[in-house]
């Protein structure tokens, strides 16, 4: 299980947001944060690959051109976590999660349905929620949900666009462990989007980094974070040091002056 | 000798046996077969009394004698049940259920929980191309009026239905600018259907009048069959989108990388919303807000799960379009008041009443 991007360029209406970008193949088994300043391209990058967005360029998934796929063929190899939290509606948990399954999963018999969503609900330690209504859940207990409902689906490929960004720490790690858990077993492939530098540094295998002048670099993350990137990409003053256990740390300093930039 | 205090081993506690998710929301689901029955019982309930109530009261017990065994009844009380009662009742039951089904729909793909056919226009604009048929007399291929009023009223719906849509997406709308929408799109059309009743005949601005208030008095038993149709037609396909729907509603670009095509399943849903507000209108014509508060009785009561909400929402419409008619029957005693009237003067604190609760949400 590969996937490779060969000079894609995907955008919105008449505005490409990155083109041309091509990537060295990522391993099965790889957990790849995305990381960027804001409005570089992660998000749209998930979302071409998901097939929410035209794109042109190829995108391969274990020898497959992913465009070539229905969108049958699609949602069982590609679950996609979207940046925006599940609505604050009245429907409970599991409904949520179930109703993913029946949708992705018509293969799974009720059994297996429901073996994999007890899992799930385990492995993110959000048993107590699944009865509850998406209305009466904190941002990040739905944010939970949402990406209960990707991983439920135990797809080969996993994109998930900033899934921490409403969690508090402990559900920070939960979560990335969990993700983690399913790459390392499942041998699967997931790209996560995220701003958290030290989380990716914490977690993930490699990171690619997405900068504004359109470049995109793939790479182990202590080779790739350097303070030269840093500063080229974000626009400041960085260190990467170490803390007292060995783990690489990421310490940004002050913003650089545009001129600089 | 010192004395050592003893910290107790902290026991491992076994961990309880489990209930699986699996049963716990069995139960769950039953619990939400029973709201289904309660309303399905309470409609049931309306509908007997609504055949009992008006100006010769009659039993309960005799009207559930008379239906079940006509012959024994004496001529003159079966005349009043199955002439005039039991159709005009009959025909509150399903126009409140295809109201009812069509304002759920709606507000889920529009996901506006102020959209109903009525409160965006769509009413209106049936009621617009009703009234062109009454007033100029148009055929149309040779069609009978009988034909021709509601296929016209239904095509009406239909191109309100697509400007909402078009708007809805293509200015990527909020909820208010869509009412809003559909208020302008509602005055617009009151304006020309004004104007069609300034130059038509007597008799036509009587019919149109008629339309616009919406009454089940011309109520006749094949009236009732053929909105019945509609009905049984339009929930089976809306029951095989309800599993697309429930996923839209958890977020609409999730239900995509689901696989879902959210345009084709918006385009289906509102035709069919169109069908349905159509089929309700063409022999009862307007009837406000049973579209707009009928779902949120269903959403309370059965949760977000559209294998519920959409029957249940359907059933929620026969309930109040039955009491409503009890209610137009009882107001004022020895006069049957057109029943749009009655749910308009009861549906209108209720539409307040949303936009504040809203509008609170959304503050905080």
């Amino acid at each position: 299980m590969t996937l490779k991007l060969e000079s894609v360029t995907a955008g919105y209406r008449n505005r490409s947001v990155f083109s041309e970008l091509s990537l060295p193949e990522i391993p099965a088994g790889a957990l790849v944060a995305v990381i960027g300043p804001n409005a570089v391209g992660k998000s749209t990058l998930l979302k071409s690959i998901a097939g929410l967005l035209p794109i042109s360029g190829t995108m391969t998934f274990t020898g497959e051109n992913l465009a070539g796929l229905t969108a049958h063929q699609r949602t069982r190899r590609v679950g996609y976590l979207p940046q925006p939290l599940p609505q604050a509606i009245p429907l409970v948990a599991y409904e949520t999660v179930f109703s993913a399954c029946r949708s992705a999963r018509g293969d799974w018999s009720r059994e297996e349905t429901e073996q994999a969503i007890e899992e799930v609900f385990d492995t993110l330690g959000i048993r107590q929620l699944a009865l509850r209504r998406l209305s009466e859940m904190s941002g990040g207990q739905r944010q939970m949900v949402g990406l209960a409902q990707v991983l439920v689906r135990q797809t080969p490929l996993m994109l998930l666009d900033e899934p921490t960004s409403a969690l508090d720490l402990h559900w920070q790690l939960n979560v990335l462990n969990a993700v983690r858990d399913a790459t390392t077993h499942a041998k699967s492939i997931a790209l996560v989007a995220c701003h958290d530098l030290n989380l990716a540094l914490r977690y993930c295998d490699q990171v690619l980094v997405l900068s504004p002048d359109g470049q995109a670099v793939l790479g182990f993350p202590e080779q790739v974070l350097t303070p030269e990137l840093l500063a080229r990409t974000y626009g400041i003053e960085a260190r990467i040091e170490h803390c007292s256990q060995g783990q690489p740390i990421v310490l940004a300093d002050r913003p650089l002056p545009a001129s600089v930039r | 000798m010192s004395t050592v205090s003893q910290t107790q081993p902290v026991r491992q506690e076994e961990p309880a046996p489990r209930v699986s998710l699996a049963r716990e929301y069995r139960r769950f689901v039953w619990r939400r077969v029973m709201c289904l029955v309660a309303l399905a019982s309470a409609a049931l309930v309306a509908l007997l009394v609504d055949i009992a109530s008006g100006p010769s009261m009659l039993g309960l017990a005799d009207v559930v004698h008379g239906l079940l065994n006509p012959e024994a009844m004496d001529a003159g009380t079966r005349v009043i049940i199955e002439d005039i009662r039991l159709p005009y009742a009959l025909m509150a039951v399903v126009v409140g259920a295809c109201l009812g089904l069509a304002g759920a729909e709606m507000q889920t793909v529009l996901n506006n929980p102020l959209a109903s056919p009525f409160t965006l226009g769509v009413g209106a604009a049936a009621t617009l191309g009703a009234s062109l048929v009454i007033a100029f007399n148009i055929s149309f291929l040779g069609l009978a009026a009988h034909v021709l009023l509601p296929l016209s009223a239904f095509v009406f719906a239909a191109v309100a239905s697509l400007l909402i849509l078009i708007l809805s997406r293509s200015l990527g709308a909020s909820v208010h600018a869509v009412v809003l929408f559909g208020i302008a799109l509602l005055f617009g059309i009151n304006a020309v259907v004004g104007l069609i009743q300034f130059v038509a005949d007597a008799e036509s601005v009587q019919q149109i009048v008629f339309w616009t208030m919406g009454s089940l008095a011309r109520a006749s038993l094949d009236k009732v069959w053929i909105v019945a149709l509609v009905l049984a037609v339009c929930l089976p396909f809306s029951l095989r989108n309800a599993w697309a729907m429930t996923l839209l509603r958890s977020g609409e670009e999730q239900a995509r990388s689901l696989g879902i095509r959210v345009e084709r399943l918006r385009l289906t849903v509102l035709m069919r919303v169109s069908l349905l507000t159509a089929a309700a209108m063409c022999f009862v014509g307007e009837i406000g807000f049973i579209g707009l508060v009928a779902p949120h009785i269903a959403r309370l009561m059965l949760g977000e799960d559209h294998r519920f909400l959409l029957p249940g929402s359907a059933l929620a419409g026969a309930v109040l379009l039955s009491l409503s008619s009890i209610a137009s029957k009882l107001l004022v005693p020895g006069v049957v008041l057109p029943v749009g009237i009655v749910t308009a003067l009861v549906g209108i604190p209720l539409f307040i009443l949303l936009i504040i609760g809203r509008s609170r949400r959304v503050a905080l």
